[in-house]
């Protein structure tokens, strides 16, 4: 169907997934933060479902079903933790939420 | 999958149903005491129907779980670490003044993860395994959210954890575009054949080793261990000390055994450098603590310095020094913070080095528990730490491994500082009449009786570690 | 259909930008959504039918809504985004960008030393795929409800008001 190289399928996984790293280093609002996060994940998934139609397994689909599995049971607990962040600091700045010395 | 199968897995069925029949009890009718008991109930008949799964070979469970020997060790000892944990965290959570129930099935849910873990053979159990785990653990750690250390070890932990998900998920994929199989045993062969020994290979695993080290809390990638360690309830700590690590490091076991690491000197280079890492930032960087929740942080991650050690052994010896060093260690962490859970509440945490001053004169029996597990962690006779440090010493030596003994030794020596330390602290005389602020709780309760055993078994395995070196000798073969 | 891959791609990288750039969340939110229709529409040229129909409804259709939904109940105002104006400034993007680059360098390195290969030999019916989960991967499919499960007694429990 296609006749394009499997690596262009990667690379653009690959440039996805640094955006996503990217903006996961430079930003201080927790939303932010979570999103980049699902951005990764997305790019993760990527990388499988082009792997797998490559070899023309299911695997890379299944895969994908899991890690979409994943990432809604991780944001339902994350936004959970960033209400509760927000009612004790009053702030979504990570950097305000540091008290602990690393 | 027919009934011999399901037979062998019947431990993970049993602690997955557990945690259903708690909901509905829970529904029904809300009993601290009920779900305590029925807790309690199902992790005994899950570790009762451990020896189902006991046979000479390895059989594959639908291709993406194995159970052997080695994993029918390593179920049991993660089911006692559990058992463990719940017994010492009972009068804990009674003190919380929410909801009290939901603690237990996350508990029971976080070790059915770090079951899968440890029966995985498949990159797809591999991965459900880490996020039940994990995903249970962000709720116990922000369980009790009235002290604001709690959600900020809680975001920490739910940043790096996803993080590092991502980088491991993407690792996965390169090798699985290469190799075209996610099955740990094709992995093996297909990765053998040199059409396949490129750098793509090499550079998922290094990715899935950014994960895996994440999890074990290896140098680099132990920045959350302090700060998470210091800010979740002293039983989730412990939990997550033990049950997490256990059931990750069984997993790198089988996955890097199977793969053959020994045969790729690039891997080897890497896992030595991280273990001398390990060892000496872990203990270097605990002498400058005050809070004995973080020494005890630092010192994990120093310990798991001294397993990889073991690890990196390729003789016979090696992956029973893993085990047993395990067992010892499981025991050791669960009693050291099950004395901080017994005298903490969930809304003070007893965790600054002068609350626990001439400790000794006001709490005898107490004080002498701390004292016992925070030697067997430095390592002193007539502990089980010292016995499994030997153990591992000597499959070590077996493979010539000096740099490796020699850090082992030198972060040893720095540990006994201030593991001292904190031992000093506790018998210094008290000079004047001291407001305590600690709750000292009678020896008699449910915690005290489980603290009592856990010492009588680091003396006495100390003394006399032959019947655990037999077990381990039987259950575990050199390829897990 | 090639041709449909180069677009799609283009899309998904750029939207995937705005969203890291925006400083109100929502705004973000919604390049976010159309960047995951993009790579849904990828999908479909690589012959998945059944994961793009997925990715559409859970990812964006569900799991960005849940986003919004907390986004608009915390309500923070015209104040969040003089702060976030002011934490962004275009000189604090040249590290990490560089480093993104770095490591992007690296990854394509990797990835144009493997043999070459198409990047898809037909379309894989809905049907191989629920074939497998039914049969090998049936624990899997278990596991992910323990998941699921698992994620929602902790997000019960933390979001209660004490």
């Amino acid at each position: 169907m296609l006749t394009i190289p499997f690596q262009h399928g990667l690379i653009l996984a690959g440039i996805l997934f640094s955006i996503g790293a990217m903006s996961l280093i430079i930003r201080r609002n927790i939303f932010f933060i979570l999103l980049s996060i699902e951005i990764m994940l997305n790019a993760a998934g990527l990388a499988f479902v082009v792997a797998g139609a490559h070899w023309g397994q299911p695997e890379g689909q299944i895969m994908f079903i899991f890690i979409l599995t994943m990432a809604a049971a991780e944001v339902s607990v994350g936004l959970a933790i960033v209400i509760q962040l927000y009612r004790r600091y009053k702030t979504l700045d990570v950097d305000a939420a540091n008290e602990m010395q690393g | 999958m027919d009934l011999p199968d399901f037979l062998k897995i019947l431990p993970l069925v049993v602690l997955a149903g557990t945690t259903v029949v708690l909901m509905l009890v829970i529904a029904f009718w809300r009993n601290y005491k009920v779900t305590f008991f029925i807790t309690l109930i199902g992790l005994i008949v899950a570790f009762i129907t451990l020896p189902f799964g006991v046979s000479n070979k390895s059989l594959q469970i639908t291709s993406i779980l194995v159970i052997n020997g080695s994993t029918v060790f390593y179920l049991g000892l993660l089911i006692a670490g559990c058992l463990i944990a719940v017994l010492l965290s009972y009068e804990y959570i009674e003190k919380f003044e929410g909801n009290r129930e939901e603690y237990y099935i996350l508990l029971l849910l976080a070790t059915l993860g770090s079951s899968i873990l440890v029966a995985s053979d498949h990159f797809v159990s591999f991965f459900l395994g880490l996020e039940i785990l994990s995903v249970s653990l962000y709720g116990l750690i922000a369980y009790p959210h009235n002290l604001r250390q709690r959600i900020e070890a809680a975001i920490k932990y739910l940043i790096l954890a996803g993080a590092t998900s991502a980088i491991l998920l993407f690792g996965m994929a390169l090798i699985y575009t290469v190799l075209g199989t996610m099955e740990f045993s094709r992995i093996a062969i297909s990765g053998a054949q040199p059409g396949n020994q490129n750098v793509m290979v090499l550079a998922g695993w290094g990715l899935l080793t950014v994960g895996i080290g994440f999890k074990l809390a290896l140098v680099p990638f132990q920045y959350w261990t302090p700060d998470v360690y210091q800010g979740a309830p002293a039983p989730v700590t412990g939990f997550i000390a033990s049950v997490s690590k256990g059931g990750m490091f069984a997993l790198m076991l089988r996955y890097f055994s199977r793969v053959d690491i020994f045969a790729n000197s690039s891997l080897l280079a890497l896992f030595a450098a991280i273990a001398v890492a390990s060892m000496l930032y872990g203990n270097i960087v605990a002498l400058m603590q005050h809070n004995v929740k973080r020494i005890l942080a630092y010192s994990s991650i120093a310990h798991l310095g001294y397993l990889l050690v073991a690890f990196l052994a390729s003789g016979s010896l090696g992956p029973q020094a893993v085990a047993f060093y395990l067992v010892a260690y499981f025991i050791t962490t669960l009693s050291a913070f099950g004395v901080i859970t017994l005298i903490s509440t969930p809304e003070h945490e007893i965790e600054e080095l002068k609350d626990y001053e001439s400790l000794v004169w006001r709490h005898p029996i107490l004080a002498t528990i701390f004292t016992i597990s925070l030697l067997s962690l430095a390592g002193i006779p007539p502990s089980v730490g010292l016995i499994g440090k030997i153990f591992i010493a000597a499959a070590g030596v077996q493979s010539s491994l000096w740099v490796l003994l020699g850090s082992l030794i030198v972060g040893s020596v720095i540990g006994v500082f201030y593991y001292l330390r904190i031992v000093i602290t506790m018998f210094r005389p008290p000079e004047e009449q001291v407001e305590s602020v600690i709750s000292l709780p009678s020896i008699y309760t449910t915690g005290g009786v489980v603290l009592s055993l856990l010492t009588f078994l680091i003396i006495s395995l100390g003394i006399y570690p032959l019947p655990i070196m037999q077990i381990i000798a039987r259950m575990i073969s050199t390829l897990p | 259909m090639d041709v449909a891959f180069y677009i799609a791609a283009a899309v998904a990288i750029f939207s995937t930008i705005m969203t890291i750039t925006r400083l109100n969340a929502v705004h973000a939110l919604l390049y976010m959504i159309l960047s995951l229709l993009s790579v849904a529409l990828i999908f479909y040229t690589l012959g998945a039918p059944f994961i793009a129909a997925l990715e559409m409804i859970i990812y964006a259709g569900a799991i960005m809504v849940l986003f919004v939904f907390v986004v608009m109940m915390l309500n923070l105002g015209p104040h969040a985004v003089e702060q976030e104006r002011i934490l962004l400034r275009a000189t604090a993007w040249i590290a990490p960008a560089f480093l993104a680059l770095i490591l992007l360098a690296e990854l394509v390195y990797i990835l144009v030393q493997g043999g070459g290969g198409f990047a898809s030999i037909g379309v894989m019916e809905p049907q191989q795929v629920s074939t497998a989960l039914f049969g090998p991967y049936l624990i899997g499919v278990e596991l992910a409800s323990i998941l699921l499960l698992a994620g929602l007694m902790g997000a019960y429990h933390i979001g209660r008001r004490y």
